[in-house]
C-alpha cells in the first residue's frame, strides 16, 4: 500500500513495547487516523489466538486491512466493533495498567504501608483494638467501623494463631476503606490474654486489612508461613525497629519466592 | 518503475481504498460487464453454430450430431481444462460456501465453450448455468486482482452470475434475485448493492449489443376467477414434472458412471440417444427457445397426446444429455418442460370442460415455467421474476405466485433439498453463513487450544508433582516421556485424590503409575463437528489435543462455546 510508505509522519507511542502506532496523513485521512500493528500484538490487543485474527481479517470480517504482517485499522471503529461483537480490545499499554491494578501486593509492601508501632496501650482485647486501630492509617471517619469490624470477627473466633502472636482482620475486604491492602503491626506494652489457640498471651498484633479475599489469603498464608518459623517469633519477641523488622521480612520473603518459583 | 508497479496491482491505487463499499460498486459494474459480455457471447456463438449446422440437419446421419457435440465437449472439459461434467451451479455454490468464492480463471471460459459444443449440436440443455459459472469465474477473479477479502470476493461472485443472467434472459431483477436467493443464500444489505448495480450493467450490455427484446412477448390475457383455482392444479404437475427430471438427472448420472468407458464415449452416447429422440420429436433438440415462443403465443398445434409425451421425452432428454456428460445447464430445459407441461394441462382442462371459457393456453405454458423454475431451485422468487421478466407481463403475476409457490412447498416435501445443492448436502458440503456447520467448520482445533496445562514426566515422585498441583490452575496434567517427550497419558485430579492426602504414598508412587493411559485424544487437524461428537458420545468435556505424539494442549466444551459464541456473533452481524 503506497500510501503507507510514503512522506508519513510517523509518531511511536511511548510505553507501548515492542509495537509501534504510526498516524498516518494522506491524501484522505484527515478525518481519520489510521493505526498499524503487527499480527501478533493485534491478537493480544483483541486477546484472541494470532489464527482466529489472521482467519477473520482474510475473511473480512473485522475491520481490518492487512498488508503484509501488519494490520491497519482505526482505533475507534475497531474498538465499536469489538464492543459490539462482546469482544475486547485494548492496546498493550493500557492493559498492563489494568494488571497492574489487578495484581497481588507482597508483604513487604504492605507492611511498610501499614506503618509498626510499639507499646499499644490496653489490658484486654477491646481496649488493645482500640487503641492500635487509632494508629491505622486510615481516614479518622472509617476507624470506628473498623474497630467494630474487627471486634465483630474477634467475636466469632480469636485471631491468635499461636506464639504469642494475634492477626485482627474484618470478615470482609474493605476496598472502599482502603486503597491498598496493607499490615499494621503492632507491639503490645505487655501481653494480654486473646484466647489464642495455644492460650499463650499475645505481644505482637498484624491488623491484617486487604482490598479482595484473594489478597487477603495471599496475604494472611505469607504471613503464616514467616510465624511458622521459630527463629522468626523469637526475633519478634526482641520488639525490634522498623526497619530491621522490615529487612527481617524482605528477607524471608524472598526465601519463600524462591520455593515458589522451583 | 515504482508508478509501473502500482498500476499492476489496482488493489493498492488509493481511490479505491476510499470506502471498502465505493470500491466492491466499481468492482461490480466492471464484473457485471464482464460477465454479461460472456453471456452475449455464448449467445451469438449459438445462434452462429445453429445457422452453420442447420442445413445438416435434413440428412438421415444427423442424430449422431449430438453424439459428437457431447463428445467433444467431454474430451474439451475432461482433457484441455480438466474439469468435472456438470452444469457448474453447484461448483459455484461449493466454492462461495467453502473457499470464500475462490474459482480458477480457465472457469470463466470453459463451460462457455463446452456448453456451445453440446447445445449448438443438439444436445438438451441450457446455455444460463455455464454463463453463471464463467460470470461468477470472472467475478472471482476480478475480486483476487483487487485482492478483496473473502466476505467481499464472495459478493463479487454473486455479482458475476447476477451479471449473467440478468444479460442472458434481458431481466435484471431476476438475474439479482436469483443470485442472492440460490448461490448466496443471504440476504443482507452488503450482497444486494453490489449484486443490483451488477445486474444493471449486465442487462446494459445485453441491450446495446442486442437490442432491448423481451424474450417471450405474448398478447394479452385475460385471466378469470376460475383460472386461477386451476393454477393449483398445474402447480401439482410442475411439481411432478420437475420431481421427475431430478431424480432422472441424478439417476443417469449414477448410471453413466458405473459405466465402463471413457467419459467422451459416454457423453457420445447420449448424445446419440437423444438425436434419435430428436428425430421423432424435435423440440427436444437444443436449448428449445424457438418452440417456447410458438407455445406462449398459443400457436403450437400438437395434440393433447404429442405434448404429453414430449414433456416426458424432454424429461429424457435433459437427463441423457447431462447426466451422461453433456455440458449445459436446466434452466431452458425447465422453461421447455414447463410450457409443455402447461399445455398439456390446458388441453386435459379443454377435454375435460370444453364449455368454460378457460385463458389462452400461452398463459398456461407461462405459468409451467414458473412452476418448473421454482420447484428445481426452491426458489420461488426467481421462478417469479424471472418469468414476469422474459415475458413482459405483469397481469399474470397472480397466479404466477400461486403456481410458484405451491410448487416450491410440494417439490420440497418429496426432495427436500432442490437439485442443485443435493449433491453439496451430501457431501455435507453446503455451509451457509451463520449454520452451525459453517461456524464449526471455520474454527479450527489450533484455535481452540487451551495452552494453560502444565506438563509433568512420567517418572516424577508424587511428592513433586504436589508441589506442581499448588501451580496449577487446571484438573489435568498430561505425562509425557522424559527422554522422547511423546505423550504417555493423563492425570485428572478427580482420579487421584485420595491419595493426595496420604503422606505415606508421597514417596511410593511415580506418576507412570497412577495416569491413565486409555485416554481419547484429538488431532490438531481433526474437524469439530467430528471432535464434538467424540466429546459427547465418551462424555468428555475437555480433551487433549496431540500433534506428532507431542501433547499441545487442552480443548474443551468451556472454551468451545465461548468461541463458537464470538464467531457466530461474528459471522451472522455486518
Amino acid at each position: 500500500m503506497p500510501f503507507l510508505a510514503e512522506n508519513h509522519i510517523v509518531f511511536i507511542c511511548k510505553g507501548m513495547h515492542g509495537c509501534t502506532s504510526h498516524i498516518l496523513p494522506s491524501a484522505f485521512s484527515l478525518l481519520s487516523i489510521y493505526m498499524k500493528l503487527n499480527l501478533n500484538d493485534m491478537a493480544r490487543c483483541l486477546d484472541l489466538p494470532v489464527s482466529t485474527v489472521d482467519r477473520w481479517i482474510r475473511q473480512g470480517r473485522i475491520p481490518i486491512h492487512r498488508s503484509g504482517n501488519d494490520c491497519i485499522f482505526k482505533e475507534s471503529i475497531l474498538e465499536k466493533w469489538a464492543f459490539n461483537h462482546g469482544l475486547r480490545f485494548s492496546l498493550p499499554n493500557e492493559e498492563r495498567k489494568k494488571e497492574q491494578k489487578f495484581g497481588l501486593t507482597n508483604l513487604l509492601p504492605a507492611m511498610q504501608l501499614g506503618g509498626v508501632f510499639h507499646d499499644i496501650k490496653g489490658d484486654d482485647v477491646e481496649s488493645v483494638l482500640k487503641s492500635a486501630v487509632d494508629k491505622v492509617p486510615v481516614p479518622a471517619i472509617n476507624k470506628q467501623g473498623l474497630y467494630e469490624r474487627l471486634l465483630e470477627r474477634e467475636a466469632l473466633t480469636s485471631t491468635g494463631i499461636g506464639k504469642g502472636v494475634a492477626i485482627p482482620h474484618p470478615r470482609t475486604p474493605l476496598p472502599e476503606e482502603t486503597d491498598n491492602s496493607l499490615i499494621t503491626t503492632c507491639f503490645l506494652e505487655k501481653p494480654i490474654d486473646f484466647e489464642a489457640v495455644d492460650d499463650r498471651a499475645v505481644f505482637v498484633m498484624f491488623i491484617l486489612l486487604s482490598t479482595s479475599i484473594k489478597n487477603h489469603l495471599h496475604l494472611l498464608s505469607r504471613l503464616a508461613f514467616c510465624v511458622r518459623d521459630d527463629s522468626f517469633v523469637e526475633f519478634l519477641r526482641t520488639y525490634p525497629d522498623t526497619s530491621s523488622l522490615l529487612s527481617k521480612i524482605a528477607d524471608s520473603e524472598n526465601l519463600l519466592d524462591k520455593a515458589d518459583h522451583n | 518503475m515504482r508508478i509501473l508497479r502500482r498500476w499492476r496491482h489496482p488493489a493498492s491505487w488509493s481511490i479505491f481504498r476510499l470506502d471498502d463499499r465505493l470500491l466492491l460498486i466499481l468492482i461490480a459494474v466492471i464484473v457485471g460487464t464482464c460477465s454479461g459480455l460472456a453471456a452475449v457471447a455464448l449467445n451469438r456463438s449459438l445462434i452462429a453454430m445453429f445457422e452453420w449446422l442447420h442445413h445438416f440437419r435434413h440428412y438421415w446421419w444427423s442424430f449422431i450430431m449430438p453424439a459428437i457435440g457431447a463428445a467433444l465437449s467431454a474430451l474439451f472439459l475432461d482433457k484441455m481444462v480438466k474439469e468435472g461434467a456438470g452444469h457448474g451451479v453447484p461448483e459455484v455454490i461449493y466454492s462461495v460456501s467453502r473457499y470464500g468464492g475462490l474459482m480458477r480463471f480457465r472457469s470463466s471460459f470453459s463451460r462457455l465453450i463446452s456448453s456451445c459444443l453440446t447445445i449448438g449440436s443438439g444436445g438438451s440443455a441450457g446455455p444460463e448455468a455455464p454463463v453463471v459459472m464463467s460470470g461468477a469465474a470472472i467475478g472471482s477473479n476480478i475480486a483476487k486482482l483487487f485482492s478483496l477479502n473473502d466476505r467481499q470476493r464472495v459478493t463479487i461472485v454473486g455479482c458475476g452470475a447476477a451479471g449473467a443472467i440478468s444479460s442472458i434472459f434481458n431481466a435484471p431483477i431476476a438475474g439479482m434475485v436469483f443470485s442472492i436467493e440460490v448461490i448466496l443464500g443471504e440476504w443482507k444489505a452488503v450482497n444486494i448493492v453490489p449484486i443490483a448495480i451488477a445486474s444493471v450493467a449486465g442487462t446494459e450490455i445485453s441491450r446495446i449489443l442486442q437490442g432491448n427484446q423481451i424474450a417471450f412477448s405474448h398478447r394479452l390475457f385475460h385471466i378469470g376467477h376460475l383460472d386461477i383455482v386451476a393454477c393449483i392444479g398445474l402447480a401439482i404437475i410442475s411439481a411432478v414434472a420437475s420431481v421427475l427430471l431430478t431424480r432422472l438427472l441424478r439417476s443417469m448420472h449414477g448410471v453413466s458412471k458405473k459405466a465402463p468407458f471413457p467419459i467422451w464415449v459416454r457423453a457420445a452416447a447420449g448424445g446419440c440417444a437423444v438425436g434419435i429422440i430428436g428425430i421423432f420429436l424435435p423440440i427436444v433438440l437444443g436449448e428449445g427457445y424457438h418452440p417456447l415462443r410458438t407455445m406462449i403465443e398459443g400457436a403450437y398445434t400438437q395434440g393433447l397426446g404429442i405434448v404429453t409425451l414430449a414433456v416426458f421425452a424432454k424429461i429424457l432428454a435433459t437427463s441423457l444429455t447431462l447426466g451422461w456428460g453433456g455440458s449445459g445447464g436446466i434452466f431452458a430445459p425447465c422453461l421447455v418442460i414447463g410450457s409443455l407441461a402447461g399445455l398439456t394441462y390446458h388441453r386435459g382442462l379443454l377435454l375435460l370442460w370444453p364449455s368454460v371459457p378457460w385463458v389462452n393456453e400461452g398463459c398456461f405454458a407461462l405459468l409451467g415455467m414458473a412452476g418448473l423454475i421454482s420447484g428445481m431451485l426452491h426458489a420461488p422468487l426467481t421462478g417469479i421474476f424471472l418469468i414476469i421478466e422474459i415475458t413482459g407481463g405483469y397481469e399474470v403475476i397472480l397466479p404466477l405466485i400461486i403456481v410458484s409457490v405451491i410448487s416450491t412447498t410440494l417439490c420440497h416435501y418429496i426432495e427436500p433439498v432442490s437439485f442443485y445443492l443435493k449433491e453439496l448436502v451430501e457431501k455435507g458440503q453446503l455451509l451457509r453463513p451463520g449454520t452451525d456447520a459453517r461456524v464449526l467448520s471455520d474454527l479450527s482445533v489450533q484455535e481452540l487450544l487451551e495452552k494453560d496445562c502444565i506438563i509433568v514426566k512420567q517418572n516424577m515422585l508424587l511428592r513433586d508433582f504436589i508441589n506442581i498441583i499448588k501451580k496449577s490452575h487446571r484438573n489435568y496434567f498430561p505425562v509425557e516421556d522424559e527422554k522422547t517427550g511423546r505423550f504417555l497419558g493423563m492425570i485428572h485430579l478427580d482420579d487421584i485424590r485420595s491419595y493426595l492426602f496420604n503422606p505415606l504414598m508421597y514417596d511410593a508412587v511415580v506418576l507412570g503409575q497412577i495416569m491413565d493411559t486409555d485416554v481419547k485424544v484429538v488431532y490438531l487437524d481433526d474437524d469439530l463437528s467430528e471432535v464434538l461428537r467424540k466429546m459427547d458420545v465418551n462424555r468428555l468435556f475437555s480433551m487433549p489435543v496431540i500433534a506428532n505424539r507431542k501433547f499441545l494442549g487442552m480443548i474443551s466444551k468451556a472454551t468451545l462455546l465461548d468461541k463458537y459464541r464470538n464467531e457466530l456473533m461474528v459471522q451472522t452481524d455486518l
